[in-house]
């Protein structure tokens, strides 16, 4: 029987370069992908849709309301948008580089797509050449998401003409050429030199010393009312010399601002003269990426399938792994410390805190983004003496809250969302145990919710005594931070469970699909939420400082609904779905 | 065929395969056979390809896989135990892009897959998403895709792996009519039934190392068994293990069991 092919187009080309046909098959993947939003329901369609359009519209608005502020400051306000825009660059241009390292690491030598290639006749630089196009891709499209904003807004406020968009757009997408090169380079080095498990930790250590760098160089330094009153330029002074590294003329995003920055003011034949230098340095090292770094590439994906375990390179711990083959297996301390709690919860507890801390990404990740934090709330006690205005304080406070739940919110989203669709893989292990899914489930929800307010809880408590509030207050942000906790774990447990992904065993891949950016969405429109309705319903207003405690009365039973909708409401009716999966 | 040469390859200071020599003739059915962590995925991984010996080299169809490895790929296919596939692509685009990969014409494509497609009974899943699929009709897809372009050499690893008992047959008399064809398979399994059904060699791996080659009926008499085959794997192997218990040091030497 002839295979019914007539829907099919037939090439026109006999021989499509490989390199072609690679793009062609990913596009149409990624197309249908897309395509498959149609079968979802048009109500959590346009909830995503929209809430994409309602950040766009808010961070174009604050950027241009900064914009606009910073530029009416009398004799400097030029100056100081130039060095905001320069700066900027200068922050995304390593972001967009450690971004490309990971991704691009991942990319190239944990992905299953390229040990498929590696084995048909396709040259390795062509498998690499692909591989390196959808990295940059990967690790650069929020990039472009989050300066479309910031770019229009720097258009409007300097009236430019109509050819800024599209000029700008070109040179940005000449711009992330850059990291992504140094990114695959540095990506493939690793790969030859350092284990997995190794680059892990060097990747976690030199964020840790870049952190600690940061935190250091942009150490805040006492300034005094009368000295901030009378010596306000001397403050900028400092200001401007704290931040002048981001006009170093090397740096790929001195390029790109100088650019955009002429090309605003008219100024077009220095606007070309670093496009030049942009396009010339994407031209050469793009060049030497296409033809020289794929030669190495097949090294490079051999010598990591080819590593033993790190700490089997050393000598003591060979003698030590054949001492205790021969003697009985320790329970381990956790065992021994969750001791009183029933057998199987503490069984799914110990597996999942094993698995989460043998997961170097995952407490990476939560290390990096509350360490951030941290530094951030130690440095309050720079400020707080400067803090006395009951406006500042309170809106300080609510800040806090916000910085740290929507820290919290990339967590859950990434971590506890896909909980459930990874346990479906061992659905018939858990879920024809006697403890049984839905129990399974509870225990992982209550698990996220502890672990995560060890985190949360102290880094308010600690943010409100730096902020020198009342004990009054205190105890008001840290039952806020609880409710927050507990509803963001509730909501990315349920819908964890209510959209499912039991195909893919890589949970970055289930949290990109449709169900993980919902989550994203609705945890962060519950924290914008949260946030402005408690600011508002403060009980200590903002200009007196007088409780008003009816007003927050209300705000807070409007909160504890919303909390309830948002957390409760998606607990349950995963829950549901759980206790009707079929096994 | 598959000539492979005092092959070595260490994972740090473990020794995976641990000095191989065999040749594996034109249109011979080789299956090999092995407990798990033996050898026998790292061995199919140097010979397609996807990782570099530590010492020694292999030869597909004349072409050392590491110096002139597209060559060597042109003739040979692999199928591993969990095979790739594109989820959102169709069995017929997934069969095209194979066959454009392995730069075949239109007409050599549609003629291909005019055999594999009924053959393998695929005409039903050919316009659905592979993510919809089976994991047997996946299994189905990726074998045929392999079978696309009438390789010389076709590695596969647990061929039989989520396939029902009739498409089991179908995988089974179409590897061994193209083996007839002069196709050279290398097939791993731990289905010692699947070896000796198919196989016209069967290698035995420990340690690293091939403590046994020859016909089922060779290596029966080797173990000095008689009936099935599991006999003689288990007789085998578990001389080589007492072996290694009485001297240590042989360790990843393993048993020197003559080599048929």
């Amino acid at each position: 029987m002839k295979p019914n092919t007539s829907a099919i187009p037939t090439d026109r080309a006999q021989h499509p370069s490989l390199l072609g046909l690679l793009l062609r098959v990913n596009l149409l993947g990624l197309q249908r992908k897309l395509l498959s939003v149609r079968e979802r329901s048009w109500g959590l369609v346009l909830s995503v849709v929209g809430f994409l359009g309602f950040y766009l519209a808010l961070a174009y608005s604050l950027f241009y309301r900064g914009l606009e502020f910073i530029g009416r400051f009398p004799g400097l306000g030029g100056l100081l948008v130039e060095r905001l825009l320069f700066l900027l660059f200068a922050f995304l241009f390593a972001l967009l580089v450690l971004s490309n390292v990971v991704i691009g690491y991942t990319n190239l030598f944990r992905n299953r797509e390229t040990t498929f290639l590696m084995t048909l006749p396709i040259p390795a630089n062509t498998i690499f050449q692909w591989k390196f196009m959808e990295s940059v891709l990967l690790a650069s499209w929020a990039f472009l998401f989050l300066i479309a904003p910031l770019l229009a807004a720097y258009g409007i406020t300097r009236h430019v003409a109509w050819h800024f968009y599209p000029a700008t757009l070109l040179l940005v997408a000449l711009f992330i050429a850059l990291p992504g090169i140094f990114g695959a380079w540095v990506a493939l080095q690793l790969a030859r030199h350092l284990d997995r498990k190794l680059f892990q930790i060097a990747a976690f250590l030199l964020l840790a010393a870049l952190i600690g760098s940061l935190a250091l160089y942009f150490k805040p330094t006492q300034v005094t009312e009368e000295f901030l009153e009378n010596r306000v330029l001397t403050v900028i002074d400092r200001l401007l010399e704290r931040t002048r590294f981001a006009q170093q003329p090397f740096l790929p995003s001195y390029w790109l601002s100088a650019s955009v920055q002429n090309w605003s003011e008219g100024s077009f034949s220095t606007a070309g003269f670093f496009v030049l230098v942009l396009l010339s340095h994407v031209l050469f090292f793009g060049f030497l990426a296409f033809t020289r770094l794929g030669d190495r590439f097949y090294d490079a994906v051999s010598m990591t399938q080819s590593r033993g375990g790190v700490l089997s390179n050393w000598g003591w711990f060979r003698r030590y792994d054949r001492a205790r083959q021969g003697k009985p297996l320790p329970v381990g301390w956790l065992e021994s410390l969750l001791g009183w709690v029933r057998s199987d919860v503490r069984a799914i507890v110990i597996k999942d805190l094993r698995v989460f801390w043998r997961d170097t990404t995952q407490w990476g990740q939560t290390a990096v983004l509350f360490g951030l934090l941290l530094v951030y709330v130690i440095n309050l006690r720079n400020f707080s003496q400067q803090l006395d205005s009951p406006f500042w304080k309170n809106a300080v406070s609510f800040l806090n809250l916000g910085a740290c739940s929507l820290n919290l919110a990339t967590l859950t989203t990434r971590f506890v969302f896909p909980q459930f669709s990874l346990e479906g893989k061992r659905v018939w292990l858990v879920g024809l145990a006697p403890l049984g899914l839905v129990q399974a489930v509870r225990v992982k929800f209550w698990l996220a919710t502890i672990a995560t307010l060890l985190i949360t809880l102290p880094l308010i408590l600690l943010s409100c005594v730096l902020l020198q509030l009342g004990a009054l207050r205190t105890a008001f942000f840290a039952l806020a931070i609880i409710v927050m906790t507990i509803t963001l774990n509730a909501l990315a447990v349920g819908l964890g469970a209510l959209y499912p992904n039991f195909s893919e065993m890589n949970p970055s891949k289930i949290v990109n699909g449709f169900g993980g950016t919902f989550c994203l969405v609705l945890s962060f429109v519950y924290i914008l939420g949260c946030v402005v309705l408690l600011g508002l319903g403060s009980p200590w207003a903002w200009r007196t400082g007088e409780p008003e405690w009816t007003r927050a009365g209300i705000a807070a039973g409007i909160v504890g609904v919303f909390s309830m909708a948002a957390g409760w409401l998606p607990l349950f009716l995963g829950l549901r779905r759980v206790a009707q999966t079929e096994l | 065929m598959i000539e492979l040469q005092d092959l070595h390859k260490h994972f740090g200071d473990v020794c995976a395969v641990d000095g191989v020599t065999l040749t594996v003739p034109r249109g011979e059915f080789f299956a090999v056979l092995g407990p798990n962590a033996a050898g026998k995925t790292t061995t199919i991984k140097m010979i397609v390809g996807l990782i570099k010996p530590t010492r020694g080299t292999v030869r597909v169809a004349g072409f050392d896989v590491q110096e002139s490895s597209l060559e060597a790929r042109k003739r040979l296919s692999y199928v591993p135990d969990f095979p790739f596939l594109y989820d959102k692509l169709t069995p017929w685009e997934f069969l095209r892009f194979t066959g454009q990969l392995f730069r075949m014409d239109e007409r050599q494509i549609r003629a291909s897959t005019e055999d594999l497609i009924p053959r393998f009974h695929l005409e039903e899943w050919l316009q659905k998403p592979i993510e919809s699929l089976s994991h047997g009709t996946r299994q189905r897809i990726a074998i045929a895709s392999a079978l696309m372009h009438d390789p010389e050499v076709f590695v596969i690893d647990e061929p039989m792996v989520g396939l029902d008992p009739h498409h089991a047959r179908v995988v089974k008399d179409t590897l061994k009519e193209r083996s007839k064809r002069g196709m050279t398979v290398f097939l791993s399994t731990h289905q010692i039934s699947v070896a000796e059904e198919m196989a016209d060699r069967i290698g035995i791996i420990h340690r690293g190392r091939f403590i046994a080659v020859g016909t089922p009926g060779e290596l029966r008499a080797l173990a000095g068994t008689q009936g099935a085959l599991e006999g003689a794997f288990l007789a085998l192997t578990e001389e080589c293990r007492r072996e290694e218990m009485s001297d240590p040091s042989l360790g990843n030497s393993g048993n020197k069991l003559p080599i048929s």
